[in-house]
């Protein structure tokens, strides 16, 4: 009796305790579109308002003009489907050389990329922004990567470069494709199909749901990096990328309404992540899930 | 994403073994194995070349130049010195172990704190309601936005003409400066870190509890125990490998990021309060041109991460031998 009345009773203090954290995500989220439609006069004041009291549209157009929103934009999009695409190609490439390849050395170069992936980001910082900076026929160096000033930093493929290969993406592709039966594989070898063939024929059209997970994972990923495209950009604005810009140029608006301009390119900036997170919840939750259950 | 850890590798490493172990022998004539070898070399190339130029090159050369002294670009200008950037960074006069390294642990200790325990209260409550696909998504949004919206966003709210001073002074409590006030500066950044964290780490344990077989509730429930005694006694004891998980994870970002603080303190004020040793890295590399020091101090928070780390998976190892 006690235990079926358990079953029925709707879990109150529950719902609370979820709804009232549910809450806190969301605030800054709403402080954010509202601060982006608060007029002139309205910011930085006492009491504070939560709405808008005039609202406006103006922020936004002021963030196109001073923050250069279009062209951060672009930057944006290109590094972010340049970076997304080379992951792709690169990581289904090495997971089925590792998955379904016999050679001599196979796990070595597994346990490596494993070990790839505890390297912590920042330990590379300084020796990539060095290895940039020294690239060798860029940006006025010579062959021993001297002599010019900014090397590969000065050039839009700065940003791409460090995140042109994930290991993580390796890990998963890789254990995705053990999955794939041999049998299958046997078959069309035994067609006398080439291994380029049997990859791009068989292998890659199994691996769409896998590929779906890691694009977006590294979608999201790259079009909010931050420190290392902050650091190439930092004296020069033609790479700046969306976040970047909108932290870097920060200076150059107008003081008055500083913060609802910002938000208003932070709006921007977050509209395209967020839908395409909503449309493809299942999958990018299914990545987050994995990389902590596998 | 810098992704998976100790644990997961040593066990995926087995797996591997015993892949290699049932498809290697024999079989299949050697001409097919030169075939196979020479594909998979091929397919592996343009991954082994990358790792080749901004892994293994730079990571050599992380390590030699924290053992150099060298200001500026020039590279004849390298001098060897030995550990003395070490010794000079690790020495208590200096103000990398205090404040620095004194604020890292507890910048990540309090966000770790934060996010573990909000996560799992989330995670355990979340599994009886229903609309699961809408909280789940309220809790996961800021793990999709920038940090430069989050810092930016949280900045603006800690401000104190911001949203929580409002609150505040609506209940009739004095403004609080929390990111002007050395003392409770870290700590605003802290939360700010755990709120960020919290999504992912929600979805990682509640997949956990789910993966927990319904009949030993049951079992407990049948025997008397409140929903307490099986939160302890069962969902805590079988949740232990998605709670490391998180656990570890949320201490490596916790102990390496810095974006957070660059965004919302811009220097690491007021007064140091806020500076953690990576950013302290990032300043003395690209603020000062110290590569040097800054390599010094990379490389001794790589330690200690590394340590910390170990030190994790080797209680929660003689924790589970005792269960």
């Amino acid at each position: 009796m006690a235990v079926r009345n358990k079953r029925v009773r709707t879990p109150w203090l529950s719902y609370t305790l979820v709804a009232v954290g549910g809450i806190l995500m969301a605030l800054p989220f709403f402080d954010m579109l509202f601060s982006s439609f608060k007029g002139p006069g309205e910011y930085g004041i006492l009491p504070y308002h939560f709405l808008p009291q005039n609202f406006t549209w103006s922020n936004y157009s002021a963030a196109f003009d001073q923050l250069q929103l279009g062209q951060l934009f672009m930057n944006s999009v290109l590094v972010t489907l340049v970076v997304t695409t080379s992951v792709l190609i690169t990581s289904a490439m090495a997971g089925y050389a590792l998955a379904k390849l016999h050679f001599r050395g196979r796990d070595v170069i597994f346990r490596f990329i494993l070990a790839t992936m505890m390297l912590p980001p920042f330990l590379l910082l300084i020796p990539d922004f060095l290895i940039m900076l020294n690239w060798p026929l860029v940006g006025g160096n010579n062959i021993l990567g001297q002599g010019g000033d900014g090397g590969m930093t000065t050039n839009i493929m700065s940003l791409m470069l460090p995140f042109l290969v994930s290991g993580f993406g390796i890990f998963l592709m890789r254990q995705f494709m053990v999955g794939i039966p041999n049998e299958m594989l046997e078959a069309a070898r035994i067609d006398g199909a080439g291994e380029w063939l049997l990859f791009y024929r068989i292998v890659l059209p199994q691996a769409k749901p896998v590929a779906i997970t890691l694009g977006l994972i590294t979608f999201v990923g790259q079009w909010n990096e931050y420190i290392w495209t902050s650091l190439m950009a930092s004296t020069n604005p033609d790479l700046m990328t969306l976040p970047v810009g909108i932290q870097l140029l920060q200076s150059f608006i107008d003081p008055n309404r500083t913060m609802p301009i910002v938000m208003a390119g932070i709006v921007i900036s977050t509209v395209p992540v967020l839908l395409i997170f909503l449309f493809f919840q299942k999958y990018y939750v299914r990545g987050v899930v994995l990389s902590g259950m596998k | 994403m810098t992704g998976l850890y100790a644990n997961t590798i040593r066990e995926t490493a087995s797996q591997l073994d015993a892949v290699m172990g049932l498809s290697a022998p024999s079989r299949a004539p050697s001409q097919r194995f030169r075939r196979e070898g020479r594909a998979g070399y091929l397919f592996l190339a343009p991954s082994l070349l990358f790792f080749t130029v901004f892994l293994i090159l730079p990571s050599f050369f992380a390590i030699f130049l924290s053992l150099s002294q060298w200001g500026g670009y020039d590279l004849t200008q390298i001098t060897f010195i030995g550990v003395k950037n070490y010794s000079d960074i690790l020495s208590f006069d200096g103000t990398f172990v205090s404040p620095i390294l004194v604020n890292t642990l507890v910048f990540a200790a309090l966000s770790v704190v934060l996010a573990v325990a909000g996560s799992l209260l989330v995670a355990q409550c979340i599994e009886r309601l229903r609309f699961q696909g809408f909280w789940r998504f309220l809790y996961f949004l800021p793990v999709v936005a920038t940090v430069v919206a989050i810092g930016n966003v949280w900045k603006m709210m800690y401000q104190p003409s911001g949203l929580i001073n409002g609150l505040l002074n609506a209940l009739h409590i004095n403004s609080v400066g929390f990111l002007s006030d050395p003392k409770i500066a870290l700590p605003s950044v802290a939360v700010v870190q755990a709120w960020a964290s919290i999504g992912a780490a929600v979805l990682i344990l509640t997949a956990g509890i789910k993966a927990i077989d319904r009949t030993v509730y049951e079992a407990a429930e049948i025997d008397g125990a409140n929903s307490w005694q099986s939160f302890w006694g069962i969902t805590l004891p079988l949740l232990r490998p998605s709670l490391l998980f998180v656990f570890i994870t949320q201490c490596i970002a916790g102990l390496q990021s810095f974006a957070l603080i660059i965004v919302m303190t811009k220097d690491g004020g007021p007064v140091n309060s806020t500076n953690v040793a990576a950013f302290e890295m990032y300043q003395q590399a690209f603020k000062f041109g110290a590569w040097g020091t800054a390599s010094a101090m990379a490389m001794a928070l790589f330690v200690i991460i590394f340590i910390i780390t170990l030190v994790q998976l080797w209680v929660s190892r003689r924790a589970g031998d005792d269960d």
